[in-house]
């Protein structure tokens, strides 16, 4: 129990809708436990419960049932919110201030001592890129910009755990892959990283633990090692067919392929995983084609994703955020 | 605690000055003071008590629709624009929110009132109108008034749109100003009347006891022409404002304290 930074227990909240107060389950006995020092991937379709959870474990949501602690603090915790720093989905702040503002106010939040803060925020500024920003009013910046100075003022009390709602939301490829930096950065650091997202290639790269949610409940969770079945789901080739190559040996070469794709004089495709491969790559050279690549396919966090979510009912009209 | 209520505090004054509509009403202001000059010159030997009069109550007045506006709006607006999330997600109680954007609040309409009584001063002493120390107390009422409307808006804000808002708080100041009259007028009326008013009226801020040049205090009549209430009067009706701001914000809190913000 120590050890965990996050330990959220059967978390349940139901909302009812304002007119026919018909109830609407958010979260329906959400369980799930994050150790500190790791990075947990929070992940799901829209409307399963992402960012439901995120508020409730940061207070601007009353739980209807359930339990929940932040840094061993039962919520809401003034006292762990002292050491938990939170990056809203898509963020809105006053629109009116600067970046440099914005930093202060939440240094003074966090009762950070006012030499400190100027320091601190100036860092932060340097870390997230908005150096060359300082002078404009938030109002004047890009959603990719916000995002940046969301991370910013999250930072601003050295928080022992980050909680974040969709960081990579808005980002172009290399801010997100500096995000994904500066998420790996702040576990180098000791502290705990908990994001929500529904990038799969982001949570394949960095986490340490990876939730799924859909519909309010968790479908899986785990070691995204563990979770995604090590089994080889067939293999993965690439072929340089010549020009001259006939459509009827072409389909001859493909007949029981799956993703099969031809760009050029670039064939790929996939065959299951019993398939006889060295017998089909001497079909292949034999009929003038040269074999570029040849890779095991396994499951990856994308496919296990759609097993536990895909197959489900479609949301409701209500759906959750 | 005090730093955090002074952090939102300093930032709701940040917001409310940005807000261009303030600017406009300082234009009215004294633009009702002129026309409390022009009132007065058209008057039989009252050109004084006139302009003090008409001019007082453009404070009043204008006071009270600010505090209406910014207090339905920049609570409400938080949550709608969801500036919130990032604010009550710090270790600041809910509370101290509420009581940060109130003394924000409060900073703008004080300086709002010194601007208008700077106004109102100059353009009496241009006209060659006499500015008394009965001016000073009524503006101190002024001021208090201000301040207990924008409770009672911040209040109704707390769990409503800015328009019931606004129009519950247009209300309960409408009412508030003129409680002697709504007693007087249902004196003769049945006892069910008059239990039904007198509760209704305890339920309401006594806002006139702000107001009270040209009416009768405790018997006699008072004016900023003359005679004009003590001091102790006037630490009374601001006892009496703060009770009333300090129940508002309480219940303000604690409706806002139980809100999810989605």
């Amino acid at each position: 129990m120590a050890d965990l930074a996050i330990d959220v227990r059967e978390l349940r909240k139901t909302y009812r809708t304002p007119f026919r107060r018909k109830k609407v389950e958010a979260l329906r006995g959400v369980t799930f436990s994050v150790e500190r020092g790791h990075i947990f991937g929070f992940v799901g379709p829209n409307g399963a419960g992402k960012t439901t959870t995120i508020r409730t474990l940061m207070g601007l949501i009353r739980p209807t049932g359930g339990s929940a602690s932040l840094l061993g603090h039962a919520i809401p915790s003034r006292a762990a919110r002292f050491k938990v720093g939170f990056l809203p989905e898509s963020p809105y702040f006053y629109d009116y201030l600067t970046v440099g503002e914005l930093l202060d106010l939440a240094g003074r939040l966090f009762g950070v001592p006012s030499d400190v803060r100027k320091k601190r925020a100036d860092e932060l500024i340097e870390t997230v890129g908005l150096d060359r920003a300082r002078g404009q009013s938030l109002k004047k910046f890009s959603k990719g910009m916000l995002q940046r100075a969301g991370l910013a003022q999250a930072l601003m009390n050295d928080p022992e755990l980050v909680v974040l709602d969709e960081p990579m939301s808005g980002l172009d490829p290399i801010g997100r892959k500096e995000v994904r930096d500066l998420i790996v950065g702040l576990r180098d650091q000791g502290k705990t990283v908990f994001f929500s997202t529904h990038i799969l290639t982001d949570v394949e790269a960095i986490t340490d633990h990876v939730a799924i949610i859909a519909r309010g409940a968790l479908q899986a969770q785990g070691k995204p090692a563990e979770l995604v079945k090590q089994t080889m789901l067939g293999v993965d080739i690439i072929v340089r067919v010549p020009d001259t190559m006939s459509s009827a040996d072409t389909e001859g070469l493909t007949a029981g392929a799956d993703r099969v794709r031809r760009v050029d004089d670039e064939l790929s495709l996939t065959l299951a995983a019993d398939s006889d491969v060295d017998a089909w790559i001497d079909r292949a050279h034999a009929q003038g084609a040269k074999v570029i690549q040849i890779a095991p396919r396994h499951e990856t966090l994308e496919d296990l994703f759609m097993r536990q979510v895909a197959d489900r009912e479609p949301a409701t009209k209500e759906g959750v955020k | 605690m005090i730093n955090r209520i002074w952090a939102i505090a300093l930032n709701t004054f940040r917001e409310a000055a940005r807000i261009r509509v303030l600017y406009g009403i300082m234009v009215l202001v004294v633009g009702a003071n002129l026309f409390a000059v022009a009132c007065g010159k058209t008057s039989m030997h009252e050109e004084a008590r006139i302009a003090r009069d008409v001019g007082l109550a453009g404070i009043s007045l204008f006071g009270s629709l600010t505090a209406i506006f910014l207090g339905v709006f920049l609570l409400y607006t938080e949550v709608q624009r969801r500036t919130i999330h990032a604010i009550v997600s710090k270790p600041i109680d809910r509370w101290e929110f509420v009581v940060g954007k109130f003394v924000g609040m409060a900073l703008v309409l004080t300086v709002l009132v010194a601007l208008f009584g700077a106004a109102m001063t100059v353009v009496l002493t241009w006209q060659g109108v006499g500015v008394s120390s009965a001016i000073a107390k009524a503006l101190v009422l002024a001021w208090f008034e201000v301040l207990t409307v924008a409770a009672i808006a911040i209040f109704f804000s707390s769990f409503s749109t800015p328009f019931l808002s606004g129009i519950f708080a247009l209300a309960m100041w409408a009412i508030g100003r003129v409680t002697p009259d709504i007693e007087r007028a249902t004196k003769s009326t049945s006892l069910a009347i008059r239990w039904t008013t007198k509760v209704t009226l305890e339920i309401v801020p006594d806002l006139h006891l702000f107001s009270v040049s040209g009416t009768a205090v405790d018997g006699s009549m008072v004016s900023v022409n003359g005679d004009f209430v003590s001091w102790d009067y006037v630490a009374m009706a601001a006892a009496h404002g703060l009770g009333w701001t300090v129940a508002l914000l309480a219940f303000a809190a604690i409706l806002f304290h139980r809100r999810d913000f989605v």
